[in-house]
């Protein structure tokens, strides 16, 4: 099982990358959902290892849910938030796509650093596993920071779960079964929530780009 | 029976989500928070009794001791005056046609729905409940930032939202890399446990928790508002309908500074000193209060001053978490009430002012003593207090804070706060006169500058009758325990102390 | 003796095998596209045709223009038989470096950039200057790709790297292997003008690059060129066959039959690394000349990302 962790680690930071160097908003939630998809994979895997060691199901209950949720339903949110209220493609970033990209792989190194230092992860492929992991919510953090169109804040945000999750996946093979499930119930209100605020920031800004909104300051 | 403070809010909840005629809402809403006042009060009587209130229940989530209770008596007082004044708040501004009837319902709900969860994050015993519960607590206050639905409302509520999602997601990482420092320590399921964890620190893994602290104070600390993460709360606290902006300062701030404590205390205990969540933590806190500092000196918005203040007082209380020794948490504690106290008093009377004069300018007030005879004085006797006058409480507490400073013999830390806290001082006294004593030249260049003339002259007297009763009960508190703590306060934030310092108790 | 044999066998399998994945990405592609498309083997034909005609050469040029196309060939023809179609009758001193390979190509490189400007029409240069910040866009990929593959085989010599890839067994289960191939990949697409970069298929004066270059040349010259072109992909082709799918089927199969064996299992390879790379151009619309920098930081990052991979674990 393991070698197949690490490559669909790798894949999970990957596709931080591609959402990162993105520019549609379409391209924006395909890249969350293929992601997605990998977390799905990932928890599928650990489930399966433990329900055959332990015989615990749960990792496969939130298996589910990651696909249901976030695989389909949020995807689906977002498209629908999107076709409502833009129709434009992202083009004012914090920095052009090269510069962004080149910094997101030295936030990598940061985190490699950072782990690196706790003198608890002596196992190589542990570290791998972290490194990977927290890297793809840090990078998914920098998305967030550098995109300025609301629906692309909120694909950011998706993705610092989805990378934290896996961190929690690898880490200590899931958290208490309690804090997963209310953890899913909040991120999908959040989704939720936000999809309401963007209608609304449209309506009343007639855009959903975020450096309109600068009245309040100081 | 403390799962009565689970209930009462969940029973108020269903039954304000029926259809009913405006006057049972208040009375409902009311009804609510004196209940929970009530349990409160049995809660707290337990714990001075019995050390802890955890009563059985399948999971063994509920936990309560000294430490949560001091905040959770804060969530209950500020609570129910909150809702006495929002009684007022709303009809006044039905009828001055600011808010549509229709919506009354689902502010209740909103308002109820924030206070259940902001008293479930005080009473769960495992802190990735805890951590549930603060990310509901910024779901359920989006929509009250957002109440007005205008540009600046919504821009505040976006910012809110986004900022502390963002942050709390930083502060899993540290509750997920605090699991797996309790892995193959603590036993399965209670992993998270707080009791546990705090018991077993010594076995923990150091470098585990390092790592960990520092996302969860990012974390949290975004939610508490310190600087540099404090971007959101000027903004949240200036645009939110006002009573919902004393809930946002004087408790929701006081939740996150609880999840803060209780992860800088298993760290401390494991680590052996506070050297390094002192160092981080202090750190924070001075610059906190130096950026308030700042922004006070400038600023034109009085409701904004007031945000840019609690993050000074928060600024406060991580320091004083951050020394870690009995003097400065007392002090930190005391502080953290205190500013609930003071802050939620000026926060209402800004809604009654606000309400009154239709502006937050702090150029275009004028005249507050006249035009509310109760709420005006209050407000500038609070606006005194806030600065860290005596005799009022905060004073009290600012004075602790430096001697626990000076005790760890920190002179130049010390010095340093002082100084901040003169400019702070300096700024709130300019806004206050501005306030209460501008130039009457000026009020009239501003207000025919700007806004059209009013349609009627101002006519003194109070709309809110409920809220001057609501601030007045504040403005005594402070006074009160300005001067004078009841031993039974003191006996609980030993205690409280205690327990963090795992100094017996625990 | 061994040795002949061997360059013998990679010279052919090199001369005859080039324009098969060309054919195979056109037909791809037309499939994809629901239509019947060339023959497989219609670049064979061209090719002949076109050495069977002679060039005509503008006299406003120099020997640059003349040479370009040998060099072009020859530079192709000596990378291309560097890289192993099979293993199986290595000689004992095996000649041949990963770096020397790429440094190889980019010689030709030099000179098909250099002819594009000899004859000093606009779009030979137009097609030059693209081509050498193309080229120099994602070099820093494929150098970085190229260290992480020496790291896991602490050498960059051709046969040192093909037997500590054969002995991992399945290299792309790693996963720094495996970053570094999809980087590769991009690096393909980019050094042989496929379509996310350039589009072969295009004569649009604005947007061509490689056939801009190659616009003043005929007959023979251009036969040369083409064919320099088909075994460049060929290499590269090859390089990722034999680093990332050293996987042999018939290992155990002994002497001739199982040369032969393996020279189909490689061709099998190759076809389908051109299935991948008509899949590519398939999918993806070419890109705006300004967004290749993009396409050359994914790269790069790819490629960077796969050395991490590497180093993190600390082997």
């Amino acid at each position: 099982m393991e070698p197949f962790s690490v490559v669909l680690s790798a894949l999970l930071l990957l596709s931080a990358f591609v959402l990162m160097a993105s520019k549609r908003i379409h391209s924006y939630i395909g890249a969350f959902r293929v992601q997605a998809v990998l977390v799905a994979l990932n928890t599928g895997l650990l489930g399966l290892t433990t329900v055959a060691a332990t015989g615990r199901v749960d990792l496969l209950v939130v298996c589910a849910a990651i696909l249901a949720l976030k695989v389909w339903y949020i995807p689906r949110v977002l498209h629908r938030t999107y076709r409502a209220v833009e129709y434009r493609v992202e083009k004012d970033f914090l920095f052009n796509i090269p510069t962004l990209v080149l910094l997101s792989l030295s936030l990598v190194v940061v985190v490699f650093v950072a782990v690196s230092r706790i003198g608890a992860v002596q196992d190589g492929t542990t570290l791998v596993l972290l490194v990977d992991s927290l890297s793809t919510a840090l990078v998914g953090l920098f998305f967030l920071i550098s995109r300025k169109k609301a629906i692309g804040q909120i694909v950011g945000l998706l993705a610092i779960e989805n990378g934290l999750f896996v961190t929690a996946l690898y880490a200590s093979n899931g958290m208490p079964f309690i804090v997963d499930i209310g953890v899913f119930i909040d991120l999908v209100s959040a989704v939720l929530i936000l999809g309401v605020l963007v209608f609304r920031i449209e309506s009343a800004f007639e855009t959903t780009d975020t450096d309109a909104m600068s009245d309040l300051k100081g | 029976m403390e799962l009565l403070l689970w209930l009462v809010p969940i029973v108020a909840l269903a039954v304000l989500a029926l259809p009913l005629p405006r006057r049972v809402r208040h009375a409902v809403s009311l009804a609510e928070t004196l209940a929970t006042a009530a349990v409160a009060t049995f809660a707290t009587w337990t714990v001075l009794t019995q050390g802890t209130a955890a009563p059985a229940m399948p999971g063994n989530l509920f936990y309560l001791d000294a430490v949560s209770v001091i905040l959770l008596d804060l969530v209950a007082l500020v609570g129910l005056l909150t809702s006495l004044y929002t009684i007022g708040y709303v009809e006044e501004e039905i009828r001055r046609g600011s808010l549509d009837p229709k919506k009354v319902r689902a502010l209740y709900l909103l308002i109820h729905g924030f206070l259940f969860t902001m008293v479930l994050t005080l009473t769960l015993r495992n802190l990735g409940g805890v951590w549930i519960a603060i990310e509901a607590t910024t779901l359920a206050s989006v929509f009250l930032v957002g109440f007005h639905n205008g540009k600046a409302a919504l821009e505040a509520a976006w910012k809110y939202i986004i900022l502390c999602s963002v942050g709390i997601t930083l502060a899993m990482i540290g509750i997920v890399f605090l699991n797996s420092a309790a892995q193959g320590v603590l036993a399965e399921g209670t992993s998270l446990d707080w009791t546990a964890l705090f018991a077993r620190a010594d076995s923990l893994d150091g470098s585990y928790l390092k790592f960990a602290f520092i996302f969860l104070l990012i974390g949290f600390g975004t939610k508490a508002g310190l600087a540099p993460m404090h971007n959101w709360l000027p903004d949240a606290h200036s645009q939110a309908p006002s009573p919902v902006s004393a809930l946002l300062s004087g408790v929701l701030l006081n939740a996150a500074m609880y999840a803060i404590l209780r992860t800088a205390a298993i760290v401390n205990r494991n680590l052996g000193s506070s050297l390094y969540t002192g160092r981080l933590l202090v750190g924070l806190g001075v610059l906190s209060v130096a950026t308030a500092a700042v922004f006070l000196l400038t600023q034109k918005d009085y409701k904004r001053l007031l945000a840019y203040s609690s993050i000074e007082h928060m600024g406060l209380a991580a320091i004083g978490i951050g020394l870690f020794t009995p003097l400065s948490l007392f002090a930190a504690f005391y502080h953290m009430i205190n500013h609930s106290l003071t802050k939620s008093l000026l926060f209402l009377s800004s809604g009654t002012v606000l309400q009154k004069t239709g502006t937050r300018e702090i150029g275009r007030v004028g005249g507050l003593l006249k035009l509310l005879p109760v709420t005006g004085p209050v407000f500038l006797l609070g606006l005194v207090a806030i600065g860290g006058t005596p005799p009022f409480s905060l004073f009290a507490s600012e004075l602790a804070l430096l001697t626990s400073v000076f005790q760890q013999k920190l002179y130049v830390l010390g010095a340093g706060i002082a100084l901040l806290l003169a400019l702070v001082f300096a700024g709130i006294i300019q806004a206050l006169f501005r306030v209460f004593y501008p130039r009457p030249a000026a009020v009239a260049a501003a207000r025919a500058g700007t806004a059209p003339a009013p349609a009627a002259p101002l006519v003194p007297g109070e709309p809110n009758r409920f809220g001057a009763v609501a601030v007045v009960v504040l403005l005594a508190l402070i006074l009160v325990t300005g001067v004078f703590l009841p031993s039974w306060l003191t006996k609980l934030i030993d205690a409280a102390q205690t327990i963090l310092t795992g100094q017996g108790g625990g | 003796m061994k040795t002949i044999l061997y360059w013998l066998l990679q010279v052919a399998a090199a001369l005859l095998l080039a324009p098969l994945p060309i054919g195979a990405i056109r037909k791809v592609k037309a499939l994809v596209q629901k239509r019947k498309g060339a023959p497989l083997l219609q670049l064979y034909r061209d090719l002949l045709k076109l050495l069977r005609k002679s060039a005509v050469v503008s006299d406003a040029t120099s020997w640059v223009l003349r040479a370009a196309p040998f060099v072009v060939f020859a530079t192709s023809l000596f990378a291309a038989a560097m890289m192993p179609a099979t293993v199986r009758v290595l000689p004992d001193a095996f000649p041949g470096d990963l770096i020397l390979f790429f440094f190889v190509l980019a010689l030709g490189r030099f000179f098909l950039v250099l002819s594009g400007m000899d004859a000093g029409s606009s779009f030979g240069g137009m097609g030059s200057a693209r081509e050498a910040m193309i080229s120099a866009l994602v070099e820093p990929a494929m150098l970085v790709g190229l260290f992480a593959v020496g790291l896991f085989a602490k050498t960059t010599s051709i046969p040192g790297v093909l037997s500590a890839m054969t002995a991992l067994g399945f290299p792309l289960l790693q996963p720094s292997l495996l970053l570094v191939f999809l980087a590769f990949v991009l690096v393909l697409l980019a050094e042989t003008s496929r379509i996310p970069v350039d589009d072969p298929a295009t004569h649009l004066e604005l947007t061509m690059v490689h056939e801009a270059m190659v616009l003043e040349d005929s007959g023979r010259h251009l036969a040369l060129l083409e064919y320099g072109a088909a075994l460049k992909q060929y290499a590269l082709l090859a390089l990722l066959a034999d680093v990332f799918l050293p996987y042999d089927p018939f290992a155990a199969v002994p002497g001739v039959p199982g040369v032969l064996l393996a020279l189909v299992a490689f061709a099998v390879k190759l076809l389908f690394l051109s299935l991948l790379v008509g899949a590519v151009e398939a999918a993806t619309v070419k890109l705006r000349f300004f967004s290749v920098p993009n396409l050359a930081a994914i790269a790069f990052i790819l490629s960077f990302l796969g050395v991490l991979q590497f180093l993190i674990p600390g082997r």
